[in-house]
């Protein structure tokens, strides 16, 4: 679904990610790990749109979106919930939601699954957005993602700001999110809240990816255990 | 603490400037004392013609205009939209206190002077204080600005409302007669030049200092831009209310288009974007370029304001390099707590 | 004092629509156009020559507001481009500067080319008493059309698909992008909208002062001033401010003198700017 080739990008002409390959098939969950200051929020940039690559493709579906802007790509079925979820804060909730649907026509079947999936958003329908608390805006973001019926959705961060019991809802959010057959790439630097949701995954250092496999061989892998899980 | 470090690297091409103070004194003097001799000799072929000679002591004025506002927005960033009210504070100013008051000549000049000088550096003192960006301080003393017009027009008793004032005083002066006051006006241009020279090497060479004693001194340097930001407003303020109520008296009247937003400010503007902001001589050669070309467009009456919108925009879109650059390394020094008085090398814009 | 308050909001009014095109160009597109008033100049004297071609009034208004809407589409199609290219206060400063050549061109070619050219929609009859004050119908006509225009655009903004998608341009950008939202095509609509609402100013100004080619400047500058008091980008504090203003300054006109009143009017703006930088209206970034 997703297939990233050689992807280098940054900033003023300094790379912060390097040649990175990785892929995503249609209905895993796969993460990208790594400390804080890896380059992930970087490589999702450059991936949905929001920074052009200095080299690389990025292909979805088949199309190459290598250097697309952002609001074609999301158009495409490639939704982004950056770390810092980019609500518009003195629109309602509601009003957040309908803006997430593609093309402007938002679907109240839709609507109504996702004020299921999030109660809270339901009985905060009315208020604005930049009011809530941070684990509801980071609600908010998702849903106003899936308003659109996402092929792909790519998080940054979800866990960012949200104390740990919050930061556990989000990610049990998400595993419901995936029985239901959506395709998620999430990056996260709190790996074992990652770990409990994904198939796959990558592990990101100083902008190259330096281990690739399943969760369990992640999980087991000594490298990892040591500068990820806190395992001596 | 990364921009820090990145403001010490870039500092290091400054040291030139620093240790050559031979050399940059002669980069100083040599074409200002160039320029002084060629613009001497300019009566030797328009002497002739009291016209021409009306319209280079404007040209003149308008050249110091421009210099006055090179050191407040130029060295600065500061936006000063107020330039014709500061030269009218310092025109009506001295036009009062002349014949109304009936001070004499050169005290009234003085205290005009003065007079701009404090309210050019009130302006800039308050917007430092509330620490106005660019757009905000342009607006602000562009609204200064229309109250002073404003101010021009309502109390007629004083200004003579719109047709304005014929002085008596310095009228059987050698202010009036045909060649001296084109000389008078250059020696201001020429002073005003060089006040400018001096103060840019100053600061630079203060900015230095003040980086080069690492951290602390950095930290320092924060209020050193306040500071200078003031004194800047308060000698280009000077300099605006000197010509202007110099001005005034070698034409022996003041009109409320003398000093008008339109007719100073924007014309003002125009000249320093087309000899480029920030540098020494841009403005004058601005100032003296469009004096030509206007005096010959002149036959062309309001259409010459089309040619003049196509340059200005001709010349931010494609000269772009030599003036936004140095607003918007203004703008990036002004915006952070952390303010420096580095003058960096030209950055292009990201 | 009730007719003071009367001649006040008719006149703050009038300054909210002034600001109300160059507030969300602002707010929008991070592009502060002082050619504004130029545009507005624009419509004024297409009407003016319509109507001496012997266009009836509507059909010469329905032409200068397409005029200022088509001026709107140029500037976004031409001079803004290299404009948009750039971010934070350096695009602001360029985008003045430009259009402020822009501003030269169409202040120098209308001077030259119909200098006496006025605009000065009379509209006859009896003066209207309200709360007992007599109001002219050509302000009450001009604040009946300033109204339902705000209206439009408050409705457009809350209640339509693409007055929300243009609201959330202004509010986060890169939010926009990442739910699919073209900036540059709402920043283009939004230009050809402030072109049209220049226009508007043009008709209903011209209801109670006459409007020509020297005009530009003056309508720009008092836009930027109620464009700032309420906060850049705000059409709520627009309005807000400009009745807020325009009551200021008929309170000091009856009271000390008309020329004082301009003074008290721009001092009150720039005490507003320095005390809330943000605005009435405004939110702090």
């Amino acid at each position: 679904m997703l297939k990233v080739k050689s992807l280098s990008a940054g900033y003023q002409g300094n790379d912060v990610v390097h040649q990175v390959d990785f892929e995503v098939g249609s209905g895993e969950a796969v993460m990208i790990i790594g400390s804080n200051g890896a380059g992930k929020t970087t490589l999702f940039r450059a991936m949905c749109g929001l920074l052009v690559p200095s080299s690389g493709q990025v292909f979805f579906e088949g199309t190459d979106i290598s250097g697309a802007p952002a609001e074609r790509i999301a158009r495409l079925g490639l939704r982004f919930v950056a770390a810092e979820r980019h609500l518009f804060p003195q629109m309602t909730v509601h009003e957040n939601l309908l803006l997430g649907a593609n093309p402007y026509r938002p679907d109240p079947k839709t609507m109504s699954l996702i004020l299921d999936l999030f109660p809270r958003l339901a009985e905060r329908r009315r208020q604005h957005a930049g009011t809530m608390s941070g684990g509801e805006q980071q609600m908010l973001a998702v849903g106003r993602a899936l308003m659109s019926k996402p092929r792909l959705l790519v998080l940054d961060e979800p866990s960012t700001g949200l104390a740990p019991l919050l930061a556990q809802a989000a990610y049990e959010a998400l595993g419901a999110l995936r029985k239901q057959g959506l395709t998620v790439l999430v990056a996260e630097q709190q790996v074992p809240l990652a770990m409990s949701f994904s198939e796959r995954g990558y592990v990101l250092e100083n902008g190259y990816i330096k281990l690739q496999g399943t969760a369990q061989e992640l999980a087991a892998n000594p490298i990892v255990r040591r500068a990820y899980l806190g395992v001596t | 603490m990364s921009e820090k470090l990145a403001n010490n690297s870039d500092a290091s091409p400054l040291e030139t400037v620093g240790t050559h103070d031979a050399r940059s004194l002669a980069a100083l003097f040599i074409p200002l004392a160039l320029l002084g001799i060629a613009l001497a000799l300019v009566p030797l072929r328009l002497g002739d013609s009291r016209v021409l000679m009306g319209v280079a002591v404007l040209g003149l004025t308008y050249g110091c205009y421009t210099i006055g506002f090179n050191v407040i927005f130029g060295s600065t960033g500061q936006l000063f939209l107020c330039v014709g009210a500061l030269a009218g504070i310092g025109g009506y100013g001295a036009a009062i206190l002349a014949d109304t008051a009936g001070l004499a000549i050169w005290a009234s000049i003085l205290l005009a002077t003065l007079a701009a000088a404090t309210i050019g550096g009130l302006l800039s003192y308050i917007a430092v204080r509330r620490s106005l960006g660019v757009i905000f301080t342009g607006i602000v003393t562009l609204i200064f600005s229309l109250a002073f017009e404003a101010l021009t027009l309502g109390l007629g008793e004083w200004t003579g409302g719109d047709t304005g004032l014929s002085l008596r005083a310095g009228a059987d002066t050698f202010l009036q007669e045909r060649i001296p006051p084109y000389y008078l006006m250059l020696a201001l241009l020429l002073s005003f030049l060089l006040i400018h020279g001096l103060l840019r090497r100053s600061h630079i060479g203060w900015a230095f200092r003040a980086l080069r004693d690492n951290e602390v001194a950095a930290e320092l340097a924060g209020v050193d831009v306040a500071r200078y930001r003031v004194y800047a407003a308060l000698i280009g303020a000077a300099m605006l209310g000197l010509a202007g109520s110099t001005y005034v008296f070698t034409e022996g009247r003041v009109s409320s288009t003398t000093f008008g937003f339109g007719e100073v400010d924007i014309v003002v503007l125009v000249m320093l974007a087309f000899g480029g902001i920030g540098s020494l001589f841009g403005p004058i050669a601005g100032a003296l370029t469009f004096t030509i070309i206007d005096e010959a467009l002149i036959q062309f009456g309001q259409l010459r304001y089309v040619a003049y919108g196509i340059l200005v925009i001709a010349l931010f879109l494609w000269m772009p390099r030599g003036i936004l650059p140095t607003i918007s390394s203004f703008w990036r020094r002004a915006r952070g707590p952390k303010q420096n008085t580095v003058a960096k090398p030209i950055q292009s814009i990201e | 004092m009730i007719a003071n308050i009367l001649d006040g909001i008719v006149l703050g009014l009038q300054f909210g629509l002034l600001a109300a095109g160059l507030t969300l160009v602002y707010g929008l597109g991070g592009v502060l156009n002082l050619a504004y008033g130029q545009m507005a100049v624009i419509s004024a004297i297409v009407i003016t020559l319509a109507l001496s071609a012997g266009v009836p009034v509507l059909l010469a208004v329905a032409l200068g507001l397409f005029v200022g809407g088509l001026a709107g589409l140029i500037l976004d199609l031409t001079i803004l481009r290299p404009v948009y290219r750039l971010r934070g206060e350096p695009r602001v400063l360029l985008s003045l500067l430009l259009t402020l050549g822009v501003s030269f061109i169409i202040d120098g070619f209308l001077n030259w080319r119909y200098p006496l050219e006025t605009l000065s929609l009379r509209i006859p009859g009896e003066a209207v008493e309200i709360l007992g004050v007599p109001m002219r119908r050509g302000s009450l006509i001009a604040s009946a059309i300033t109204l339902v225009t705000f209206a439009a655009l408050f409705g457009f903004f809350r209640y339509t698909s693409l007055g929300r998608a243009v609201r959330s341009v202004i509010q986060d950008q890169e939010g926009a992008r990442l739910v699919g939202i073209y900036p540059h095509r709402m920043l283009r609509l939004i230009l050809v909208l402030s072109g049209v609402l220049a226009g508007l100013v043009a008709v209903t100004r011209s209801m109670v002062t006459p409007v020509d080619a020297q005009s530009g400047l003056s309508i720009t500058v008092f836009a930027l001033i109620v464009t700032v008091v309420g906060g850049l980008g705000n059409v709520a504090g627009a309005l807000l401010a400009g009745i807020i203003l325009g009551i200021v300054s008929v309170i000091a006109a009856n009271l000390i003198g008309t020329y004082i009143s301009l003074i008290i009017l721009l001092a009150a703006a720039a005490l507003t700017i320095l005390i809330r930088p943000a605005g009435l209206l405004g939110v702090k970034e």
